[in-house]
C-alpha cells in the first residue's frame, strides 16, 4: 500500500517536472527572418547572414574565423577561399580582411590574399636555403614559384636580408640576390675572361656563351674597368649592343689605320668597317684632325694623292694632251669618287675651262680636242664634195629653206618624210636596173651604187645607235659615222683607250662647231658645184641633147619592133624590161635636164630613182610637170607604145624635137647595138651572160630586129630561133642552155649546202664536170655569133 | 463539439482503465496512478506543440487539485488560479473546475467560481466513464471554456492585463 502511495508521489513529482520543463519556443522561419531583419534595420543587432541563408554570423565572428583560417592555412589564404569557407558574402569577407590588415601589422593583404609575417619568414627561409645552395636567386623566379608580386617580394626579402637571408641584393637590379661567394666567383670569371679578350666583343654574346648574370656582369665589368684592372672600354652602356673593346685592339687598329694611310695615301671606309670601326667617317675625322683629307663617297684620300692628280691634270692641260687619272688612283675607288677627285683637282688647278673629263677618268685639254677637230677638216671637204655630187636633191630641201630664192613653190617635204624617202631609196636601190641595157654605162653605175650603199649602211648603223641629238643632226647632212670618227682618231691619236676615243668622237659629233663647219663646207661646195654644173649644162648644146634623146627614142622603137615577134606573155615581160631600163634612162635624162635648170641636176642621170624623180618633178613648173608626170607613170605600165606617145608629148613640151628615124639611121642603130653586144660578148665569162648575149645576137641576125630582153626570156628567144638557124647550131644552143640551167641549179644548191651541212664529194664532182663542159662549149657558142658576124657582115 | 486541434490533442491523451473513486482504497491508488500518467503525457504533448497552458498539482491523497491556467489574447498573457475537488462519485461524476477570480464576472459560472461546462461535456464524459480522466477534463472542459469566455470577458473589460493593471 505504502509502495503504491510512493509511486503516486513519484508520479506527482514527475507531473510537476513535466509541467515545469522548458517549453519549446516555436517560431516559424519566416518570422525569425523578419525579426532578425527588423533588428538589423533598427541597428539593434549587428549580424550577417551566410550565403546559403541558414546562419547568422557576427562581424567579429568573421574576423575570428578569418584569423583562424589564416592560421590553419599556414599564414596565407586567399580571400576567395575564405569566402567559400566562412560562407558569407565576399564583400564582408574583404571588408573584414581589410579591417584585420589595418588592425594587425603582421597581416597583409596581397593580391587578394591574406599573408602573415610568419609565412613571409618561412618563405625567406626557403629562399635562403635555395640561395645558399645555388649562390643566387632570381626574384622573378621566386615570384613565379610563390605566386607573389615582385615588388612585394623584393621588399619583404630585402627587409630580411642579413637576418634570415644571408646574401646581398644587386644594387642596380633588385631582382637578384647573390651570396658573396657567388659574387666573387663571378668576378673572378669576368676578370679572367675579359683579360683574355683581344678583339671587340659583344658583351651580350659573352653572357650568352658563359652564362653570366647580366647585371652583375655589367657592374663588375664597370668596376674592373674603372679600377684599371681591365685595359679596355665598354661601349654602348648597359644594353644588348654593349661592346667591350680591349685597349690592345684599339691600339692595333689605330696603328693599322695610320700605316695604311701613310703607305697608300687613302683610306677606304669599307676597310675600316671591316676592322670593326662602325662610324668610319667620324673616326677618321677624329683621328686625323690635323691632316687635310679629301672625303669621298666611299673613301677618303690624302693630300699626296690629290696633289698627284692635280699635277697630272695640269700637265695634260699645259701640254695640250690628255691624261688618264685612273692608274694614279687606287683601284678601289669607285667611278663616282674618281669623278669627285678629278673635279676637285680641276677646281684647284683652275683648268675647268680648258679641260674636259671624258670616259669618267680621262682629262682632256680643250686644245687637244680642237686639234682633233682640225684633223677632220680635209675629210670634211672631200666628203662634202662627194655628197653634193651624189644627191643634191637631198640638199635642196635644206638649201631652199636657207636660200629661199629659186624655188617658187616650196613644197619641201618635211624632214621626216625625207628621211623616209631616203630609207626607201636604200631598200629599192638593190633592185635597180640590171642587165645593163645602156651598155658600158651600166657597170659604172653599179660600182657607184655599191659605194654609195656602203656609205649609207654606215649611216643607217649610226642611225640605229642614235642618241636624240644625233637624230637631230641626222636630219641635217650627216658628216661621219661615230665609228668612222673613232677609226680616224685611233689612227691619229695613238694609245688612247677605246672608250675615251668613243666618247671623244661623240663629243666631236656633238660639238656644235664641227657640225656647223661641216654644214658650211657642204654649202660652199654645193654652191660652187651647182654653178659649175649649170655652166656645163648650158654649154652642152641643146642639139647634142636632142640627138641623144632621139637616138634613145629610136632604139626604143626598134626594141618594140623586136618585141612584137614574141608571144603575148613574153611580150609583156620584155616590154616591162624595156620600160624599166632604157625607157627609164630616157626619162631620167630628160628629167635631169629639166632639173638642171633648177640647179638640182645630178651628175649621173642614171642614178635617179623613182622617188628622186618624183621629187624633182614636184618642183618643176606646172606646164612641164604634167607631161613628164605622164611619162613617169607610163614607166610603171606594160606597153611601150604608151610610153612612146607620152614621151613624145613630153619632149615637145620641154621644147625639144625628136627626130624620127629613117632607114639609114635605123640600120646604123642596129649596127651599133650589135657591135656593142659583140664587144660585150667577147669579154663575157659568165656562161649565163654568154648564152643571153648569144641568143640576142642570133635573134638580131636572123630577124634583123633589135631585142632588149631580160635574162629569163632567153628560153623563149631560143624557141623563136628554131627554123632560123641551122639544126646543128640550135642543138648546140639548147645543150648549152641545159648546161647553164644545171650550173645555176647546182650553184644555188651548193650555196644551200654550204649553209647547211658539208657537201658530198660526188656532187662537187658533178659540178666540176658541168663547169668543164661549159668551158669547153663556151668558145663554140661564142663562135656561133662571132663567126656569123662575118657571114652576116658579108650578107650586108 | 470541440475543434480539430482539441480533438487531436484529446486523442493523444492515454485513456484510463481503472474504474474507482477516492473511496475505494486500493483501486483509487491504481486509478490515481493512471490519473497522473495521463496529464503528464498531455502536458508533454502540449509543450511539444508549444501549447502549454496550465499548471496543476494535487494534495497527498489526490482528492484535491489546484494550480493555474493562462490564456494569451492580443499578445497578452492572462493568468488565473484554478482549483477543484475529486467528487466522491468520481469517475462517474466529472469534477467541477473553479476559477475563483472570475466569480461573478460571467454568467457561465456557478456560485463559488465553478465554471459552467457546456452541454456537450457532460454526456461526453458520461459516455466515456471510466476512460476519461483529469487530463480529458482539462482538454475538453476548461480549455474550450477559457477559449470562449476569456476573449469575451476581456472585450467587456471585466478582466484586464495584470501588468497594465499595475501600471
Amino acid at each position: 500500500m505504502a509502495a503504491a502511495w510512493d509511486e503516486i508521489r513519484r508520479l506527482a513529482a514527475d507531473f510537476q517536472r513535466a509541467q515545469f520543463a522548458d517549453t519549446v519556443q516555436r517560431l516559424s522561419e519566416r518570422n525569425c527572418i523578419e525579426i532578425v531583419a527588423k533588428l538589423i534595420e533598427e541597428k539593434k543587432l549587428d549580424v550577417l547572414h551566410t550565403v546559403d541563408g541558414k546562419e547568422y554570423i557576427t562581424p567579429s565572428q568573421i574576423s575570428r574565423e578569418i584569423k583562424d583560417e589564416l592560421y590553419a592555412h599556414g599564414g596565407r589564404v586567399n580571400i576567395v577561399d575564405l569566402q567559400k569557407i566562412i560562407n558569407v558574402d565576399w564583400v564582408h569577407v574583404e571588408a573584414r580582411a581589410n579591417d584585420i590588415t589595418r588592425s594587425d601589422r603582421n597581416i597583409q593583404l596581397v593580391l587578394g590574399q591574406l599573408i602573415d609575417k610568419n609565412y613571409l619568414d618561412q618563405i625567406a627561409e626557403e629562399v635562403n636555403d635555395k640561395l645558399q645552395e645555388a649562390g643566387m636567386v632570381n626574384i622573378p623566379e621566386l615570384c613565379k614559384i610563390h605566386d607573389l608580386p615582385g615588388d612585394f617580394l623584393t621588399e619583404e626579402l630585402s627587409k630580411r636580408i642579413g637576418k634570415i637571408l644571408h646574401g646581398q641584393m644587386d644594387e642596380f637590379n633588385r631582382g637578384v640576390i647573390f651570396t658573396p661567394a657567388f659574387v666573387s666567383r663571378h668576378r673572378a670569371r669576368i676578370r679572367g675572361l675579359f683579360s683574355a679578350v683581344t678583339r671587340p666583343t659583344s658583351v651580350s654574346n659573352m653572357i650568352a656563351v658563359y652564362g653570366f648574370q647580366e647585371h652583375l656582369l655589367y657592374s663588375i665589368l664597370e668596376e674592373l674597368v674603372n679600377t684599371d684592372r681591365l685595359k679596355g672600354t665598354v661601349v654602348g652602356g648597359r644594353q644588348d649592343k654593349a661592346l667591350y673593346i680591349p685597349d690592345i685592339y684599339s691600339k692595333t687598329q689605330n696603328t693599322w689605320v695610320d700605316s695604311f694611310l701613310k703607305q697608300n695615301g687613302y683610306l677606304e671606309f669599307d676597310a675600316l668597317i671591316r676592322l670593326g670601326i662602325p662610324d668610319a667617317v667620324s673616326y677618321i675625322k677624329k683621328r686625323f684632325k690635323s691632316s687635310k683629307l679629301l672625303f669621298l663617297r666611299a673613301a677618303c684620300v690624302g693630300q699626296a694623292l690629290v696633289d698627284q692628280v692635280e699635277a697630272s691634270v695640269e700637265e695634260a692641260v699645259n701640254s695640250a694632251t690628255w691624261t688618264d687619272v685612273q692608274p694614279i688612283l687606287p683601284s678601289c675607288l669607285s667611278m663616282e669618287d674618281v669623278g669627285i677627285i678629278i673635279n676637285e683637282a680641276m677646281r684647284t688647278t683652275n683648268v675647268q675651262s680648258t679641260a674636259r673629263v671624258l670616259g669618267d677618268t680621262v682629262v682632256v685639254s680643250e686644245k687637244f680636242i680642237s686639234n682633233c677637230l682640225a684633223l677632220f677638216d680635209e675629210a670634211m671637204q672631200h666628203k662634202a664634195q662627194k655628197e653634193v655630187k651624189n644627191n643634191p636633191v637631198f640638199l635642196i630641201t635644206e638649201e631652199d629653206l636657207k636660200l629661199g630664192s629659186i624655188m617658187t613653190e616650196s613644197t619641201a617635204p618635211s624632214k621626216k618624210e625625207k628621211r623616209e624617202a631616203e630609207r626607201r631609196k636604200k631598200t629599192t636601190e638593190g633592185s635597180g636596173c640590171k642587165g645593163g641595157g645602156g651598155g658600158c654605162n651600166a657597170r659604172e653605175v653599179r660600182v657607184r651604187k655599191t659605194k654609195k650603199k656602203t656609205r649609207r649602211d654606215d649611216d643607217s648603223d649610226e642611225e640605229a645607235a642614235v642618241t636624240p641629238q644625233n637624230r637631230n643632226k641626222h636630219t641635217e647632212v650627216p658628216f661621219m659615222a661615230l665609228e668612222e670618227i673613232v677609226a680616224v682618231l685611233e689612227e691619229r691619236v695613238c694609245d688612247c683607250p677605246e672608250e675615251v676615243l668613243c666618247e671623244l668622237a661623240e663629243h666631236l659629233l656633238r660639238f656644235p662647231v664641227s657640225i656647223s663647219t661641216y654644214q658650211e663646207v657642204v654649202r660652199t661646195v654645193f654652191m660652187s658645184s651647182t654653178s659649175s654644173t649649170t655652166g656645163v649644162t648650158k654649154k652642152r648644146s641643146v642639139k647634142d641633147f636632142q640627138e641623144e634623146l632621139s637616138n634613145l627614142y629610136n632604139n626604143i622603137r626598134l626594141f618594140e619592133k623586136g618585141t612584137k615577134l614574141f608571144s603575148d606573155e613574153t611580150q609583156v615581160h620584155i616590154a616591162k624590161h624595156v620600160l624599166k631600163t632604157v625607157c627609164t634612162d630616157v626619162t631620167n635624162i630628160l628629167v635631169n635636164f629639166m632639173a638642171a635648170e633648177l640647179m638640182m641636176s645630178v651628175e649621173n642621170p642614171n642614178s635617179i630613182t623613182n622617188e628622186v624623180r618624183l621629187k624633182i618633178l614636184g618642183k618643176l613648173p606646172e606646164e612641164t610637170r604634167g607631161p613628164l608626170m605622164k611619162v613617169h607613170n607610163s614607166l610603171n605600165g606594160k606597153a611601150i607604145e604608151d610610153f612612146l606617145t607620152s614621151i613624145e608629148t613630153a619632149v615637145e613640151v620641154c621644147g625639144f624635137m625628136l627626130k624620127k628615124g629613117d632607114k639609114k639611121r635605123e640600120r646604123k642603130a642596129l649596127f651599133l647595138h650589135r657591135q656593142a653586144l659583140v664587144e660585150q660578148l667577147k669579154e663575157a665569162e659568165d656562161p649565163a651572160l654568154i648564152l643571153h648575149l648569144t641568143s640576142v645576137l642570133l635573134f638580131q641576125a636572123s630577124t634583123n630586129c633589135m631585142l632588149h630582153a631580160p635574162g629569163r626570156c632567153v628560153p623563149q628567144i631560143i624557141g623563136t630561133l628554131v627554123g632560123r638557124i641551122s639544126e646543128e647550131q640550135h642543138r648546140l644552143l639548147t645543150g648549152y642552155q641545159a648546161l647553164v640551167v644545171k650550173h645555176l641549179v647546182s650553184q644555188s644548191q651548193g650555196k644551200k649546202r654550204e649553209q647547211g651541212e658539208g657537201d658530198s664529194q660526188k656532187e662537187g664532182d658533178e659540178e666540176e664536170a658541168i663547169r668543164k663542159e661549159l668551158v669547153s662549149l663556151t668558145s663554140e657558142v661564142k663562135d656561133l655569133v662571132l663567126s656569123q658576124k662575118t657571114t652576116s657582115g658579108a650578107e650586108e | 463539439m470541440a475543434d480539430d486541434a482539441t480533438r487531436k490533442a484529446v486523442s493523444e491523451i492515454p485513456l484510463l482503465k481503472t474504474n474507482s473513486g477516492p473511496r475505494d482504497k486500493e483501486l483509487w491508488v491504481q486509478r490515481l496512478r493512471e490519473e497522473y500518467l495521463a496529464p503528464i503525457k498531455y502536458v508533454e504533448n502540449n509543450k511539444a506543440a508549444d501549447n502549454d497552458w496550465f499548471r496543476l498539482e494535487s494534495n497527498k491523497e489526490g482528492t484535491r487539485w489546484f494550480g493555474k491556467c493562462w490564456y494569451i489574447h492580443d499578445l497578452l498573457k492572462y493568468e488565473f488560479d484554478i482549483e477543484f475537488d475529486i467528487p466522491v462519485t468520481y469517475p462517474t461524476t466529472a469534477p467541477e473546475v473553479a476559477i475563483p477570480e472570475l466569480d461573478g464576472k460571467t454568467a457561465k459560472m456557478y456560485r463559488g467560481g465553478k465554471i459552467c461546462l457546456t452541454d456537450h461535456f457532460k454526456p461526453l464524459w458520461a459516455r466515456n466513464v471510466p476512460k476519461f480522466g483529469l487530463a480529458h477534463l482539462m482538454a475538453l472542459g476548461l480549455g474550450p471554456w477559457l477559449a470562449v469566455e476569456i476573449p469575451d470577458l476581456i472585450s467587456k473589460g471585466l478582466i484586464t492585463h495584470r501588468e497594465q493593471q499595475g501600471s
